[in-house]
């Protein structure tokens, strides 16, 4: 648990944060998002003491920072940056192993805990682990660097924009693995990003920062429907407010049961899926904007649906395949159900 | 100075570097059994061959010249180039700086004149000038590897929990290492021509035949000595090409 009590920085008469008071509870994922400037890096450099705090207090854990050293109390805080904060001069493994090193783990300890985190970030190719920095992917380098925040088993994570270098396409795999990582271990983690998208995707709480000062704190989806004032609102971005709730809204709420054939005829439904000797759908009857009820379409693997979706890509889907329903398959290939255009429009959020 | 960048396979280096080791020590143990050659390609000097000191005896005296010099060069180099870099010396950085600088726009010979009257002929004011002369590439190679530090690589050890020193010994040496090595290499190559000046002096180095020959208009004696000076300078000088080659941590050859 992290509790910041009327946290404030002055350079000068210059108030870079200003008197911010927040509480992280145990397992959270807090994200600071604000524009340039706004004091978001600021507060979370004061967490781990790499910036010294000017007024108020910073608990962590329900103990002072100020009460020990900086550099233990650092060793208990994972601390990940971009991807350019890795030891050029250290392989893989070295890396991942830097505060177990300084806290003096004996070396087979270490050597386990590097192999478990390199399973845990799918890193354990061949060789990977004797590899420089410079010879990795954006991703993996990142990867490494979100490992070896973790090395020690802190109950604290901190990351300053992790995945501001990579690419957009890296960024997505990077973004549901460290959701993953987070559900799997619990840590409580505050994220620093300027990217909306980010912060809705992995936030349990986010924090909106403005001129140094904390503007709301809230569930991602109590930001959206509730903004507290124009600001919010502008800076989730007024025009797509509507795509931003789908884009946390799950496929699975707004799957419905479907109506299924095994041949061609048509049933009472407007929409019927044909479905074959195993449940998997192979073609929609019906459903399809600007064609006869009648009209057939082959079932095309692009646009299924799987409960875990956003719900901002299913309609995504659905516009681009000019259907107005995706059948939401399980892992195995068999219809759950659908979801449907009137039903996106018919959920309250 | 970036001999590394050259594209040659690193084997061969490795094949040059030995056999002119092997050329080098041939000549410092047997360049007298040459005697015949340099009498028959110098028919009218007489001698033609250096014999008041042995080859093996000045190449010797030579390198303790340049080792002690160097040694010192380095160490106090080093530790000014740290100290400039620390929050509590980077107000000395210009400081710093420009006494090195003056150090090498002296010339050698100036810096004999004046510390000859004062420590006397031989080792000692060769010793001084060289220390002088060699200091300003330690320093300011030790002030850019530094420099060459990400400053997101330095967050990221502090944000991990290490200590100055830890910093220090494990991340800023470590990544500076293969540019301070440059400033050494320069810096030892530097002596060990400058260290031949040290005869005008008295002081026993590879510089007394040449400069034997050339009060002497004896072209051999020259010859001999600048030979195994040069050799000695191309030897040390791959060697350390070798040496910053360990700090490149998987980025063979590059800078």
């Amino acid at each position: 648990m992290i509790e910041l009590q009327g946290l404030t920085k002055r350079y000068g008469e210059t108030r870079v944060v200003d008197d911010i008071s927040l509480t992280v509870e145990q397992g959270e994922f807090c994200v600071l998002i604000g524009p340039s400037g706004c004091g978001k890096s600021t507060t979370l450099k004061m967490i781990n003491r790499l910036i010294a705090h000017s007024e108020g207090k910073i608990l962590v854990g329900g103990e002072d920072i100020t009460s020990l050293p900086p550099e233990r109390l650092r060793r208990r805080i994972g601390y990940a940056i971009q991807s350019i904060g890795l030891f050029p001069h250290w392989r893989v493994a070295d890396n991942i192993a830097t505060v177990p090193k300084l806290l003096k783990w004996p070396s087979s300890r270490i050597a386990e805990r590097v192999e478990e985190l390199l399973a845990l970030f799918q890193l354990d190719d061949d060789g990977l682990q004797d590899k420089y920095p410079h010879q990795l992917s954006g991703g993996q380098a990142q990867r490494v660097g979100v490992a070896r925040a973790l090395a020690a088993d802190p109950d604290v994570l901190l990351m300053d924009e992790p995945f501001g270098a990579v690419d957009p396409l890296t960024r997505d795999t990077l973004q549901a693995e460290l959701a993953r990582v987070h559900r799997q271990t619990g840590k409580t983690i505050v994220f620093v990003t300027h990217d909306m998208d980010e912060a809705l995707r992995l936030a349990s709480r986010v924090a909106l920062l403005n001129a140094g000062q904390l503007v709301q704190y809230d569930r991602p989806a109590e930001l959206l429907v509730a903004p507290a004032n124009d600001f919010v609102r502008d800076f989730i971005g007024r025009a797509d407010l509507g795509l931003k709730l789908l884009s946390r809204r799950r496929v699975e709420e707004y799957c419905r049961p479907a109506q299924r054939t095994r041949n061609n005829a048509i049933a009472s439904a407007p929409i019927t899926w044909q479905v074959d000797a195993d449940d998997r759908p192979m073609a929609l009857l019906g459903g399809r904007l600007g064609e006869p009820e009648t009209a057939r379409t082959v079932v095309n693997p692009e646009w299924t649906a799987t409960p875990e979706m956003s719900m901002k890509e299913a309609l995504s889907r659905m516009v681009w395949f000019r259907v107005t329903a995706l059948p939401v398959l399980d892992v195995e290939g068999r219809l759950l159900g659908e979801v449907t255009m009137s039903g996106v429009m018919g959920h309250r959020p | 100075m970036n001999v590394s960048a050259l594209p040659r396979p690193p084997s061969s280096r490795r094949v040059l570097l030995i056999s002119l080791s092997v050329l080098l020590i041939a000549l410092m143990l047997g360049m007298e059994q040459l005697a015949p050659l340099f009498r028959a390609l110098f028919p009218d000097q007489d001698p033609a061959m250096y014999q008041r000191e042995s080859f093996l005896n000045l190449t010797l005296a030579h390198l303790a010249l340049v080792l002690v010099s160097s040694l010192i060069s380095v160490s106090v180099g080093v530790a000014a180039g740290l100290f400039v870099t620390r929050p509590a010396g980077r107000e000395f950085e210009p400081l710093v700086s420009t006494l090195a600088a003056i150090g090498q726009t002296f010339p050698p010979a100036a810096v004999l004149a004046i510390v000859v009257p004062i420590a006397g002929f031989g080792f000692v004011p060769t010793l001084v000038a060289l220390v002088l002369y060699g200091l300003l590439p330690v320093v300011q190679n030790t002030v850019a590897g530094l420099g060459t530090v990400p400053s997101q690589t330095l967050e990221a050890a502090r944000g991990n929990g290490m200590n100055a020193w830890q910093i220090l010994w494990r991340i800023e040496l470590p990544l500076a290492m293969r540019v301070i090595i440059a400033g050494v290499r320069v810096s030892v190559i530097i002596n060990i021509g400058t260290a031949t000046i040290g005869s005008t002096v008295g002081a026993k180095t590879l510089g007394t035949p040449i400069i034997a020959g050339l009060v002497g208009n004896n072209l051999p004696y020259v010859i001999q000595g600048a030979v195994l000076v040069g050799l000695l300078a191309i030897v040390t000088d791959l060697a350390f090409e070798r040496l910053e080659q360990r700090f490149s941590f998987g980025e063979s050859g590059k800078a």
